[in-house]
């Protein structure tokens, strides 16, 4: 049998001490939609962060279809939360998936036809092609979070690391979103979504990760959002360190 | 005035070889930092690089004490000074919690205050005016071809990595989990900034340097959406602004530093006003909301009520 895309083995991750993720254990396969829940300050946003290979782990460790996340860094498509883009930036949603071919193209290959191809895939699998020779501002909020996944696709990525992309973006934008995740999904990738809307879960993923610092569950969303569960990660208090600041 | 003599006038300046170095240098100077501006400007740190330019002063002071007003001596001092204010403001930043613009300007403060000490002790008059605008009529052979060989690193390192540069510069945060060094990206990239500036001190001073850093991309930024159209614009305007700057100061008999900013400030207050998509006046011509398109939108729901549910999202 294959190594799992994402294993997560043993992972601590702390910031000054207290940790964020405590001893965490997860394994995903490719050809799924997970939604990461949790109350504030659960994690969802560090494990992110952690399987992009932007913090690093204190214990235990990731493993990208059984290799380390520093040999998998073009497989993984981390997007952007919005306020990180500059927004003026002079570049069109072409030129923006373009940039998501440089890792095959290298530092001075042209683009040849196959990347041609995949840009204009892209563009079209996101239903931005009427965007294409926009600049990245003059697009909706959706339009915008759909270009990043058209750029990630664009990259080969097979695993998409999404933090709230749903924030801020009203009915059509969401739909629409949805939709292209579903479209990823079916194209046999791993989607990671932190989302803070739990009635929304059964309709955007088809399983859940529930966080607590530590793991709650994992499965359906029937079996891991279960009231006990819920109970479990919203109703205990996060450990945040307060008693060790006036001691050790 | 004849056909002909119109133009041997205007072609007089060629004739003086230091007119034709300072024509060479200004145009190298002036394409180089142009190139390299549009990354300073993409990366907000036109302040930075003004804070850098000062803060080469003590180096250049040190240097004029030890070594006089050597080209070598003076472009190692610059560039030791420069640097340690660069690295040691980034080290302040990372090691406390002041921001790094707070640390560098810390430093570079300190740094001006103690080059204009040491200036005092030194044999050679180091005028301040001339290590603010250059002595760009001046220019030897020798500082020429620190020029060449200063335009040759630059555009080589840019053009070799501009593609990791280009999505370090849009999202560093994204380009580090993609695998690029960005760390090591961002500090070539300040390192040719300051050698950028030292390398033209001689010939046209901090603040000339300066300008021609980010005036000319300043100017390419409002009149395109394109990131290398920006890097090849930049680097044209300074250079046209550099040269044609030049030539009129020979012909109007003023300072040609100053006369060369003011021309470059002239191409972005035109880009400024009349930019195509950016442009005040386009801003201004423009309807103020999409009336008929929007009426024709609403058209389908004409048989609801008018009054629209409002909703927060």
């Amino acid at each position: 049998m294959s190594a799992p895309l994402l294993q997560v083995d043993d992972l601590t991750v702390s910031y000054d001490r207290i940790p964020a993720i405590h001893h965490l254990n997860l394994t995903l396969e490719a050809g799924h939609c997970v939604g990461i829940f949790g109350p504030n300050g659960a994690g969802k946003s560090t494990l992110l962060k952690t399987i992009a290979g932007l913090l690093t782990p204190e214990t235990g460790g990731i493993r990208i279809g059984g290799k380390r996340v520093q040999e998998r860094a073009s497989r993984i498509a981390y997007l952007p939360q919005r306020e990180s883009v500059d927004w003026d930036f002079p570049v069109t949603v072409e030129g923006l998936v373009e940039m998501g071919r440089y890792h095959h193209v290298g530092l001075f290959g042209n683009f040849s036809m196959s990347d041609r191809e995949a840009v204009s895939k892209a563009l079209e699998l996101f239903k931005l092609e009427p965007f294409a020779k926009r600049q990245i501002k003059a697009l909706s909020g959706g339009q915008q979070q759909r270009t990043f996944l058209a750029r990630a696709w664009a990259q080969a990525a097979d695993l998409y690391l999404l933090d709230e992309p749903f924030a801020g973006l009203d009915r059509t934008s969401s739909r629409a979103l949805a939709e292209a995740l579903q479209t990823l999904k079916q194209h046999g990738k791993l989607i990671l979504v932190s989302h803070h809307a739990l009635s929304e879960a059964a309709s955007l993923f088809d399983s859940a990760i529930l966080l607590n610092g530590e793991l709650v569950s994992i499965g359906s969303i029937q079996e891991a959002l279960s009231p006990l569960h819920l109970e479990c990660a919203y109703g205990t208090a996060i450990y945040s360190g307060e008693h060790h600041h006036s001691g050790v | 005035m004849t056909h002909t003599s119109l133009i041997s006038q205007l072609l007089e300046p060629f004739g003086y070889a230091f007119m034709q170095r300072a024509l060479l240098s200004c145009a190298l100077i002036g394409f180089t930092n142009g190139f390299l501006g549009t990354f300073i400007i993409l990366r907000r740190q036109a302040l930075l690089a003004d804070a850098l330019s000062h803060s080469l002063l003590p180096g250049v002071a040190v240097a004029a004490i030890f070594v006089g007003l050597s080209p070598g001596g003076l472009i190692l001092g610059g560039l030791i000074a420069a640097l340690l204010v660069a690295l040691g403001g980034q080290m302040l930043a990372r090691n406390s919690r002041l921001k790094d613009e707070t640390a560098v300007a810390s430093l570079y403060i300190v740094a001006f205050a103690v080059g204009v000490v040491l200036i005092r002790f030194s044999r050679v008059k180091v005028d301040l005016t001339h290590f603010l605008f250059g002595n760009i009529l001046g220019v030897s052979d020798g500082d020429l071809w620190i020029s060449y060989l200063t335009a040759f690193i630059t555009l080589t390192g840019l053009a070799v990595f501009q593609r990791p540069l280009l999505l370090t510069l849009f999202d560093a945060t994204v380009a580090r989990a993609s695998g690029i060094r960005v760390r090591w990206l961002e500090t070539g990239l300040l390192a040719l900034t300051v050698l950028g500036l030292v390398a033209s001190l001689q010939a046209v001073g901090v603040l000339l340097s300066l300008g021609l850093l980010i005036l000319p991309a300043a100017t390419a930024y409002l009149l395109t959406d394109s990131f290398p159209r920006m890097l090849w614009g930049g680097a044209v305007i300074g250079l046209l602004g550099s040269v044609s700057g030049l030539f009129l100061s020979f012909f109007a008999n003023i300072p040609s530093g100053p006369c060369i900013i003011l021309l470059l400030a002239l191409f972005l207050g035109t880009a400024y006003i009349f930019s195509p998509n950016y442009g005040l006046l386009i801003s201004l011509l423009r309807k103020r909301h999409f009336h008929e398109e929007s009426l024709e939108r609403w058209d389908g729901h004409q048989e609801h009520d008018h009054r629209f549910p409002t909703s927060n999202d």
